[in-house]
């Protein structure tokens, strides 16, 4: 992997992949983006992307009942065409970014694509 | 509106595929074929202070990285060769600070609404480019912040001053919904002196998302908002390695003579 380009192009080889992009939810900003964007564009659609995500991220609703165990991960968004993977990236310095991965139902698998987004976002920051 | 700077220079440097640093009030943007390379502002922790400031480098990496990769201009390079840090580490940190610092560079907290203006035409940055950012993206970017500093709370007034916690205003009780996050860390480390920028430096956080952070506190009635034409805080923006030999000054001297 070298650097946000090998990130993205190596979660564009998950299958079923449609269009991956890495977004700044404190503001929406598209960092960098591969394949289609949910509205033609990718910057259109990142804004709302990133206000769910920081909403998510933010609320204690989601992580008060387990204290300590750490932040939101995922979100999962399914949709009768589609899936839409949000997977917030940790790093060991301040950032809020996460990779935004939208799926084409009929042909991904959400298991696999949920594991391989993971191992992806790890590496990313692997040194 | 919060004081914006739609600034003509950089549309026209970005134009003729300029490289040097344009520098202003608020801190100074560095070209390279007309897309901007690198940002830094007295008001947003430097690369380093992120990178230190939660254990990710120790300060003695970092300063090998300044001494050894900038006197070549890629500081930057030399901790991923180095196998200090990831590429991707490298890139997220660099343009978060990237486009921190030009915020503060564009919208200057002094209010002063200037747009910076001397062009140091060939200068360089010694940390060396990462991921060059194109001129429009960087202003969409701009306006996309400052309508986001609007719509969490209109009073530009909070910007600059002490932070202020109201007492009693974050509910105690275990369980209980409070700020969350960044906000509870804010809220933490205002003293009723330090302005957001200095709450920004102690924890090494982004400078953008602590200004957004203590608007939504103000909206929230958690911290209080000052009168408006009230005096902005005079207290000096000091970095937290302010004592510390200041190499990139050095680099940042050389720079500005090779420029001439």
């Amino acid at each position: 992997m070298t650097g946000i380009d090998g990130c993205l192009s190596e979660a564009m080889a998950i299958p079923g992949a449609r269009g991956v992009s890495l977004v700044d939810w404190t503001s929406g900003l598209t960092l960098g983006a591969v394949g289609d964007g949910p509205e033609g564009g990718h910057e259109t659609s990142a804004a709302e992307v990133a206000e769910l995500a920081r909403l998510a991220f933010e609320s204690g609703a989601f992580t008060r009942g387990t204290p300590g165990a750490g932040p939101v991960e995922d979100l999962i968004v399914t949709a009768r065409g589609s899936y839409h993977l949000i997977r917030f990236v940790e790093t060991a310095f301040d950032s809020s970014v996460f990779l935004h991965l939208w799926l084409d139902r009929a042909e991904a698998n959400l298991a696999v694509a949920l594991f391989r987004l993971k191992e992806l976002t790890a590496r990313l920051v692997l040194a | 509106m919060s004081p914006a700077v739609e600034d003509p220079t950089l549309d026209r440097l970005a134009a003729e595929r300029a490289t040097g640093a344009l520098h202003g009030r608020g801190g100074a943007l560095y070209l390279a074929d007309g897309a901007v390379v690198h940002a830094e502002s007295p008001a947003v922790p430097d690369v380093g202070w992120r990178l230190t400031a939660g254990g990710r480098l120790s300060p003695e990496s970092w300063e090998e990285a300044v001494t050894r990769g900038g006197a070549d201009h890629r500081a930057g390079s030399f901790l991923v060769e180095r196998g200090r840090l990831s590429r991707g580490e490298l890139e997220l940190c660099h343009l978060s600070a990237l486009f921190d610092a030009a915020y503060f560079v564009l919208s200057p907290l002094d209010g002063s609404r200037r747009a910076p203006d001397r062009f140091f035409r060939e200068a360089r940055h010694w940390f060396g480019p990462v991921r060059p950012v194109p001129v429009a993206l960087l202003q969409r970017e701009m306006r996309r912040r400052r309508s986001l500093l609007e719509r969490a709370w209109p009073c530009p007034e909070v910007d600059a001053a002490p932070v202020v916690p109201v007492p009693g205003a974050v509910p105690r009780e275990p369980g209980a919904a409070g700020p969350t996050c960044g906000r509870r860390a804010v809220l933490e480390a205002a003293d009723g002196v330090r302005t957001p920028s200095q709450i920004a430096l102690a924890l090494g956080r982004c400078a953008f998302a602590t200004l957004l952070d203590v608007r939504r506190l103000a909206a929230a009635g958690l911290v209080r908002t000052p009168e408006a034409g009230a005096p902005a805080s005079r207290a000096p923006l000091r970095g937290p390695r302010a004592d510390a030999p200041e190499i990139s000054l050095l680099y940042r001297i050389r720079d500005a003579l090779e420029a001439l």
